[in-house]
């Protein structure tokens, strides 16, 4: 938890600096600076989900509840860290093109996508029984996926009012020192969704734990 | 000096001023829509927080209840 405090007063930190210190973009101006919050959560997110098709896949192959636990925890992260995405990229999107949503390919796949893993904790809640909870959740979440590489790729695929990626790549125009300060933020991203799925994934075991107590109590 | 002769020189003013107008509208909007992203995202990521340490304390409550009423029923 104090791990977790430390992060966050850093990232808070970092935030002031960008606004006090880092120069405007030229067409964009003082809004551009929303893509050190808006970019790291996507890419956290989606490295979420990825773990969470391994853990499901794991899942699958060996029956080991430690990667159905693994899975519901790095998707829930997950979930709040897209729905920060989706509203940082809305309110972005309202500065810019002067709409809060448009139903273009990007912006509906990863909408689709936050809906679909929401269903997969819908889904959990549903269901009694650990084993089967976990085994539909397992190949849920698998069928899930599918929308990830959607999302990345919607910009290239499709023509998109979502623009272009502007860092990592040989087109991209993103000055060295922002791309620094991305970077670390994306750090500081990655590190608070790994501390928050730590804390989830205690919980999970301890739900484990309450479930077989209560088996026990009603042995008794 | 009639003051109609200034009617030109007041148009020419104002339609100096209106795109100055705009384009401090505009930085105002930009300055807002940045504080009011970054206020979302940082209340977004505290609310899933405090709904993580809330669950944590409805767990640990539940964790004890079980614990106690094991042991009771072992008693007996």
């Amino acid at each position: 938890m104090f791990v977790m405090l430390a992060l966050a007063a850093i990232l808070l930190v970092r935030h002031l600096y960008m606004i006090s210190v880092l120069p405007d973009e030229l067409q964009q101006g003082q809004i551009f600076r929303i893509i050190f919050f808006h970019v790291p959560a996507a890419i956290a997110a989606m490295c979420g989900s990825a773990v969470a098709l391994v853990a499901s896949v794991l899942f699958l192959i060996t029956r080991k509840f430690k990667y159905d636990a693994l899975a519901v925890a790095v998707t829930e992260v997950g979930l709040a860290f897209l729905a920060v995405n989706l509203v940082t990229g809305s309110i972005w999107a309202r500065v810019i093109w002067g709409v809060w949503w448009a139903w273009d390919a990007r912006l509906t796949s990863a909408l689709v996508c936050w809906i679909l893993y929401a269903g997969y904790l819908i889904l959990r809640q549903a269901l009694e029984e650990p084993t089967q909870r976990a085994t539909f959740a397992a190949v849920y979440s698998i069928f899930a996926f599918t929308d990830v590489p959607i999302v990345i790729f919607s910009i290239r695929w499709w023509r998109t009012l979502h623009p272009q990626p502007v860092f990592f790549t040989k087109s991209g125009s993103f000055p060295a020192d922002w791309t620094f300060t991305l970077v670390l933020n994306l750090l500081a991203m990655s590190l608070l969704y790994a501390v928050l799925t730590m804390i989830r994934l205690r919980q999970e075991h301890t739900m484990r734990e309450i479930d077989f107590l209560r088996r026990e109590a009603h042995a008794v | 000096m009639h003051l109609h002769a200034l009617v030109p020189v007041l148009a020419f003013l104002q339609a100096e001023s209106d795109p100055i107008r705009a384009e401090i509208g505009r930085l105002q909007r930009n300055f807002q829509g940045l504080i009011w992203g970054f206020v979302a995202a940082w209340v977004i990521l505290l609310l899933y927080t405090l709904m993580l340490m809330l669950r944590e304390r409805k767990i640990r409550r539940e964790m004890e209840r079980l614990k106690s009423m094991l042991q009771e029923g072992g008693k007996q």
